[in-house]
């Protein structure tokens, strides 16, 4: 099974490109930062009420992503509600994305080719090689929000992750996503630490929406 | 934390008391597994002694409601004290869950 981190990060690849899709920078940085801090959560070596997320439990669990995030949390003295965690953890949102790649080249869901765009920029693409770990994850999700099924608390972290990232369209269609936006937003609330992600998205979406306004 | 269970005629009411926290978490939801391996569950779950619930306590019940969903019984919560309610407010958790304010009907709805 896939971490959050990596799920997200292979949600977030279009496999027609074998690009990201686009998301500002800070806003991708949070939703990594929010996966690995539930993926501690489900993992039981954190937990959170509606004041402070607490570490419970700070051993290292063998995930380079996680273990960092915990090194992090043990320095913050564990004193800090979920939204300021969220804020210092995301600054490390791009190497996370770095070392998700490397988990999902080497499972062999991706593989790397060196590319370069019609433009000066150099980036490297990362087709996917074997897509049945997406498809497993947008047919689950799919049930989930078109039926009123009680969730698993992987797929509450999952759903509100990719709603965080504007990725519905990659499990709904368009007149799905309108029909089912109060039980997507139902469910992306029934995780704490998932709702400050959701908030911190939408702020970094604000702010970016109306400095593009006052510059044109 | 404290799991106490009782029968009221099909129905079984459970009893929770004190913290449903990450350090409860794993004891409430073997004994709620324990007692769903026991027939189609119909339960009334008494939250009236439980004084706090984290992010680890919701999931319990979430996981808990889904396998009864699952088995096609029914869960009913009665008796949240008023931290505990503002915790499944602001969650979202009093909108998937059927909530009652007392054991009478609670068990009755649980049926």
């Amino acid at each position: 099974m896939l971490g959050f981190v990596e799920e997200i990060v292979l949600l977030q690849l279009d496999d027609s490109q074998g690009k990201f899709v686009n998301l500002p920078l800070s806003a991708a940085d949070v939703v990594l930062a929010g996966a690995a801090l539930m993926e501690l959560a489900l993992d039981n070596r954190i937990d959170s009420d509606l004041e402070q997320l607490i570490l419970v439990d700070p051993k290292p669990t063998g995930d380079d992503i996680l273990d960092d995030v915990l090194k992090q949390l043990v320095e913050t003295g564990g004193e800090l509600g979920a939204a300021a965690v969220l804020e210092r953890i995301s600054v490390n949102g791009e190497k996370y994305q770095e070392m998700a790649l490397k988990h999902l080249l080497a499972k062999g869901i991706l593989r790397e080719e060196n590319g370069r765009f019609l433009w000066v920029f150099h980036t490297r693409r990362y087709p996917v090689v074997d897509d049945s770990e997406q498809r497993e994850v947008r047919a689950r999700l799919r049930q989930l929000v078109l039926t009123d099924e009680i969730p698993d608390p992987r797929d509450v972290v999952l759903i509100c992750l990719i709603d965080a990232c504007g990725l519905l369209g990659l499990v709904l269609s368009p007149d799905e996503i309108t029909e089912t936006k109060t039980r997507v937003e139902q469910l992306s609330q029934l995780d704490l630490i998932g709702q400050a992600v959701t908030k911190a998205v939408a702020e970094i979406r604000f702010i970016v929406r109306h400095a593009t306004s006052a510059i044109y | 934390m404290e799991f106490a269970q009782e029968q009221a005629g099909e129905v079984a009411v459970v009893k929770l008391a004190g913290r449903l926290d990450s350090g409860a978490a794993q004891l409430a939801e073997e004994s709620f597994t324990r007692m769903l391996g026991s027939g189609t569950p119909h339960l009334a779950i008494d939250m009236s002694q439980l004084a706090y619930i984290s992010s680890a306590g919701l999931r319990v019940l979430l996981v808990v409601a889904k396998k009864v969903q699952q088995a096609k019984g029914k869960m009913v919560l009665f008796g949240l004290v008023p931290n505990v309610r503002e915790v499944f407010a602001v969650s979202g958790f009093d909108k998937i869950f059927a909530i009652q304010s007392d054991a009478a009907a609670a068990v009755a709805a649980a049926r």
